[in-house]
């Protein structure tokens, strides 16, 4: 059976040439980077190689980057971090309402021990709107965290924007408040620069960027004072106890050269191959949704509700055909609410119920993308023919033509 | 959340999807807490279920369980018919995931409910 991967933002497949780039560090330079022996010094070199490449891809000097296990793991020392060391200063934080849960969930637990958290909507387009932040700002507030895109529907919020508030705000002469940015969907996918960002925290996964699963990284500006989450170690500047994946840090450096390097080419192979499924599905399919804004987005992603039934019964008929996909609906996710995301953006229950992403990786063929339009129209037929609402608006349909 | 062979077929090849014309009682249940819905209609003839059909919208344990309780009943008498359990159901799918057996426990209420009219319609 033919097999077509549509999920990487759920996790992308490693690059050849990145699991050459990594082998020698599983086999024969397997030293640990703090030993002060020729096999740690190997190590080390690596991983400062590494670190230039991963900071190359964001604008960052090599001494602000942070390795760590991944994109929770960075959202987690970013957000607790910061919110630890600046308590004194004030206990209010601004994020928006369509966060990754990793950091949905530390804002939540911040919220239990008593931190105030503002959560901003979104409206219909799925952004976060500038004046909004700015009018949620007080005189405590010493975190301002808002994703770089979405890992649902693709947005991209205006963090730039938001970082000129706050050096805005900064030049008014407020010391104590940190601007944080998720960009593990956005890396690799669209210009990434922390400069032109004006954030002073960033946070990235390894493996949605064609490297392997496991390794992550913070950057953190150099003015920045965090209270770290592990310790026990001097390593990471004493801002991450624990010894160096160094063979995945190496895949990870590695995949961010090679991000850098590919960008534009990555960028225009995405949108063509995006657009033509865009296009095939409006074509072939009636009574559907595209969630989220349709030009402020990633080139990867597309996230369409299907009306009248369920994305996981989608999911499987799709499965079944060889597509992997994912579905906003709340029984695939193992919670009783649909996807928040898709809820922010005012839509009712069965819209993000029904809402499936699409996300194309630099692996995606036109022939994938047209055996997709062939097997998704029929798998949405079969499944709106035993749909009591398909029924009913067919029903409906026909007295409004009678 | 791994799910069986025979429920993926169900899944890809519903039996007796659809409403009825003729049907001798028609009962749609759903589920309160995640809002999937199941409508099943049955033609009872002589104490015998005939045929039977369903339409369901939910999430896929839902729509597994339709399809699996309209194959189920056709044939049974309606005395037999209201004996099948949930488990009954969820053996016949080779099993469901343990936070989703309410979705047999929906088709076996729904089953309930439109058996209670062909009993209302015995003279």
């Amino acid at each position: 059976m033919r097999r077509v991967y549509l999920d990487n933002s759920a996790t992308t497949p490693v690059d050849p040439r990145v699991v050459e780039a990594m082998m020698p560090y599983l086999l024969d330079k397997f030293g640990n980077a703090s030993s002060v022996h020729f096999f740690g010094q190997e190590a080390r070199a690596a991983v400062d190689r590494a670190r230039r490449e991963v900071a190359a891809l964001v604008g960052a000097r090599q001494n602000e980057i942070v390795f760590l296990s991944g994109g929770t793991e960075a959202n987690n020392l970013a957000i607790r971090g910061v919110a630890e060391s600046a308590s004194e200063h004030g206990r209010h934080i601004i994020t928006s309402s369509i966060e990754h849960s990793a950091v949905r969930g530390v804002c939540d637990a911040l919220e239990k021990r008593g931190w105030e958290i503002t959560r901003l909507p979104v409206y219909d387009e799925g952004i976060v709107r500038v004046e909004d932040v700015r009018a949620a700002l007080r005189q405590d507030t010493v975190l301002i965290t808002v994703m770089l895109a979405n890992n649902e529907i693709g947005t991209i919020q205006p963090v730039a924007e938001i970082g000129a508030l706050v050096r805005e705000a900064r030049a008014e002469g407020r010391r104590h408040l940190w601007l944080h940015t998720d960009a593990v969907q956005a890396a690799g996918r669209m210009p990434v620069d922390v400069e032109t960002l004006g954030c002073d925290l960033l946070s990235l996964s390894a493996h949605k960027l064609n490297a392997p699963k496991g390794v992550g990284a913070l950057f953190v500006r150099r003015s920045v004072r965090l209270v770290p989450q592990s310790l026990g170690g001097h390593q990471e500047r004493e801002r991450r106890a624990g010894t160096e994946a160094v063979a995945s840090i190496v895949a990870f450096g590695t995949a961010a050269a090679l991000a850098l390097e590919e960008l534009d080419a990555r960028i225009a192979h995405l949108g063509a191959r995006r657009d033509r499924f865009e296009t095939g599905v409006v074509e072939r399919i009636s009574d559907i949704v595209f969630n989220g804004d349709r030009e402020r987005r990633l080139p990867h992603l597309s996230n369409i509700s299907f009306r009248f039934i369920e994305g996981e019964g989608l999911l499987i008929n799709l499965d079944m055909q060889g597509v992997a996909v994912s579905t906003g609906s709340a029984c695939s996710s193992g919670s009783l609410e649909p996807s928040p995301v898709i809820r922010a953006l005012g839509r009712d229950d069965e819209l993000a119920r029904g809402s499936i992403r699409f996300s194309l990786g630099k692996e995606t063929t036109y022939a994938d993308i047209d055996y997709v339009l062939e097997v998704l129209p029929r798998a949405v037929e079969n499944l709106r023919r035993l749909s009591p609402l398909y029924q009913k608006a067919l029903a409906d349909r026909a007295c409004q033509v009678a | 959340m791994s799910y069986s062979e025979r429920f993926k077929e169900h899944l890809s090849n519903p039996r007796n999807a659809g409403e009825m014309e003729d049907a001798s009682a028609v009962a749609e249940q759903t589920n309160p807490v995640c809002g999937d819905r199941l409508r099943l209609s049955l033609r009872v003839r002589g104490g015998r279920i005939e045929r039977a059909s369903f339409l369901a919208y939910g999430c896929a344990p839902t729509l597994a369980c339709g399809s699996v309780v309209a194959e189920m009943v056709e044939g049974m008498t309606v005395e037999e018919a209201s004996r099948l359990t949930r488990q009954d159901i969820v053996r016949a799918l080779d099993g469901l995931p343990a936070r989703r057996q309410h979705a047999a426990a929906l088709a076996i209420e729904t089953l309930r409910a439109a058996l209670e009219q062909t009993m209302d319609d015995r003279p």
